[in-house]
């Protein structure tokens, strides 16, 4: 996984710190562009063990990789040389989010917690606690105070969906597999 | 005359009492989530995924049928009521309909926008009935070259037509054709882009792409921006339903929308925003009352509205006789085909026929549920907006998690649930338009395997990819495609 992974977290660190560095950082991201030029470099590395030709002529499975990574290699130049010439990135409108609102570093840590604690919590401990602690930092992200009532009604979304889904026929593991449930 | 009597036998599979079921199961989650923020079509689809697995395909799909035109539904009403466009495709909606909402006119812009979401979705939905087959047929000369060329097409103008930047459009195409070859090679076996991982032999699954793109990355997004107390929900006072002024000021704008919105929505990449931007600008022109538009015009709500709805059923077009998806919730549901081991395309009408016209004659049906559900009822689906932001989101978050671990229960898929996650509200703040990703990831192994079976067969020369005439002309329009701007910017000069 380190190729894949790799490429967007390196994303993050830099986005701290355009967040850390005030307006003018963030109206020059080059290291956007470097990270696309990045990630075309992890798919040229990848293909040095493929074949990129086959028998009869035909094309081998490294092809595509390279056409992949070179493409990448190409359009994060461009986007370099844009980036120098000053292009303007806007951040999207959403629902319940304005693109002029400057964010709030906090608040998105929080959110990402949420998002990275079930990849340590989810063997161990099962759906249903997992659910309530990424429920309660999501919620908590967004500003909610009640961190007991999160957490209860979390454990109870979790709980729900557990019997819900593992009767569908998802295979969502053990509900506290730690306790051998 | 056949389509008529295949259409009938469909008419016989969507009307049994099951399948009845799921299209109203469809259609009520449609509206839903249409209404609710942070949650569309295309992720409430990939989300279904893994459930339905045990559903029979014909019913699955009749669901997710009823979830791609209940959210259309949904979201022209939150467009009118509290002004907060849940898609692109009813942007030009709460412009008008907001403001006839504010003047006591909510009833009558949500009759405009549902009556004509159901007379375009019917419209384009005959379109297809008798369009479809047609264009199926002519998938049967495509050799793989041609569909190189046609999927290259596709490539070319989601890039370009999606988003604000040409660079960032090939960016995200370039990043899903990444993602896209990750795994075992089918042709050769070869581990590609694996780096030694098994968790990722089997490649990476569009729904999990699909989910943290659309429900991390937006949640990471709106958390970082949120604003809370924005919403507030104009009342609908009394019943202020359709004049017969406003009758007479809506059947055209209706029909002229669909007239746009079905063909554009079937071109590769044509989406739901051209037409509706389109339609809105001519009712503008064609009005007689032009003075209100800004302030509450109905035709303002009447055209986009249809052409948005006919657009939905244009996207359907391409999918189901060609295989090709042209928007994220067009990709997500070509997977669900895949899922079951079914290619849409030509092949599909004639082994599938009960699933394809089940599935047409359920649209009619659909459109007429949501009709019902949405006219006298929406009162009760205001009333999900009371769904406090931070619990709605945790809760999408951990439907989020649900999906992405119920499909493997690999923790690989949990961590590049983080990675992609974190793409996304990159994606988001420096708008990078989402769509490329993923049809890059669906449509990409297909160009691939179309063009190494096309090279194959010609022992390796390249000119077989130029060497019908279609191949040719396929591959010169997305050329132009490309340069299209180049040259206007020039001219306008």
């Amino acid at each position: 996984m380190p190729g894949l992974s790799n490429s967007p977290e390196t994303l993050t660190q830099s986005e701290d710190e355009t967040a850390g560095d005030g307006v003018r950082a963030a109206s020059r991201p080059w290291w956007l562009g470097l990270a696309v030029i990045a990630m075309g470099c992890v798919c040229l590395y990848g293909t040095t063990s493929l074949p990129q030709g086959a028998r009869y002529g035909a094309i081998g499975p490294g092809l595509f990789v390279t056409i992949a990574g070179a493409g990448l290699i190409i359009l994060g130049i461009l986007l370099l040389v844009q980036i120098a010439r000053g292009e303007k990135f806007e951040p999207q409108d959403a629902e319940d989010a304005s693109g002029d609102e400057k964010a709030n570093p906090v608040a998105l840590a929080t959110a990402l917690a949420a998002a990275i604690v079930p990849i340590f919590t989810m063997d161990p401990l099962g759906l249903p606690i997992t659910a309530m602690l990424s429920f309660t930092l999501v919620a908590r992200s967004f500003g909610s105070r009640g961190w007991w009532l999160d957490a209860i009604y979390g454990a109870l979304l979790g709980i729900a969906s557990w019997f819900l889904f593992t009767r569908l026929g998802l295979q969502l593991g053990g509900f506290l597999p730690i306790a051998g449930i | 005359m056949h389509s008529f009597e295949l259409l009938l036998q469909g008419f016989g599979v969507a009307l049994q009492p099951t399948n009845l079921l799921y299209a109203l199961l469809g259609s009520v989650l449609g509206t839903a989530i249409g209404v609710l923020p942070g949650i569309g079509p295309a992720l409430t689809i990939a989300l279904l995924l893994p459930v339905t697995i045990s559903v029979a395909p014909t019913a699955a799909f009749i669901m997710f049928a009823g979830v791609l035109y209940g959210a259309m539904y949904g979201g022209s009403t939150t467009s009118i009521l509290i002004n907060t466009p849940g898609e692109s495709g009813s942007m030009m909606t709460a412009l008008e309909g907001n403001k006839m909402a504010r003047k006591g006119r909510g009833a009558a812009a949500l009759a405009t926008a549902a009556i004509g979401s159901f007379v375009a979705g019917t419209i384009a939905t005959i379109l297809m009935t008798f369009a479809a087959p047609y264009i199926a047929e002519l998938a049967f000369i495509f050799k793989p070259s041609d569909y190189f060329a046609l999927i290259t097409l596709a490539f070319t103008s989601v890039a370009v037509v999606m988003g604000t930047s040409r660079v960032r459009g090939f960016i995200s195409l370039f990043i899903g054709l990444a993602l896209g070859v990750v795994g075992i090679d089918k042709m050769t076996g070869a581990p590609r882009l694996t780096f030694g991982v098994p968790g990722l032999f089997d490649g990476i699954e569009l729904t999990v792409v699909l989910v943290s793109l659309f429900a991390i990355g937006e949640i990471l997004y709106v958390a970082s921006r949120y604003k809370p107390g924005r919403d507030e929900v104009i009342p609908i006072k009394g019943l202020a339903f359709m004049t017969k002024e406003d009758w007479k000021r809506s059947w055209k704008p209706w029909l002229r929308g669909t007239a746009l919105g079905f063909p554009i929505g079937a071109l590769p990449a044509g989406g739901s925003e051209i037409p509706t931007m389109l339609s809105y600008t001519i009712e503008r022109k064609l009005s007689k009352h032009k003075e209100e538009f800004g302030h509450g015009a109905i035709e303002g709500v009447a055209g986009p509205e249809a052409a948005n709805n006919a657009a939905a059923a244009g996207i359907l077009v391409p999918l189901l006789t060609l295989g090709l998806p042209t928007s994220a919730t067009a990709a997500v549901l070509l997977a669900a085909f895949q899922n079951y081991g079914l290619q849409p395309g030509p092949f599909l009408f004639t082994s599938n026929p009960e699933l394809i016209w089940g599935l047409i004659a359920s649209l009619y049906i659909g459109n007429a549920m949501l009709l019902v559900l949405n006219l006298p009822l929406v009162g009760i689906w205001v009333r999900l907006l009371a769904i406090p932001r931070p619990q709605l989101y945790a809760g999408i978050l951990v439907f989020a998690m649900i999906g992405i671990w119920g499909v493997s229960g690999q923790v690989t898929d949990l961590i590049v649930m983080v990675a992609v996650g974190i793409m996304g509200y990159v994606m988001r703040v420096y708008d990078f338009p989402i769509a490329p990703v993923l049809i890059g990831l669906i449509l990409g192994p297909m160009a691939e395997v179309q063009l190494r079976t096309a090279l194959a067969a010609a022992q390796g020369n390249p000119a077989v990819l130029v060497g019908t005439p279609l191949s040719a002309t396929l591959l010169v329009i997305a050329v132009l495609f490309l340069l299209a701007p180049f040259v206007l910017k020039r001219l306008a000069k």
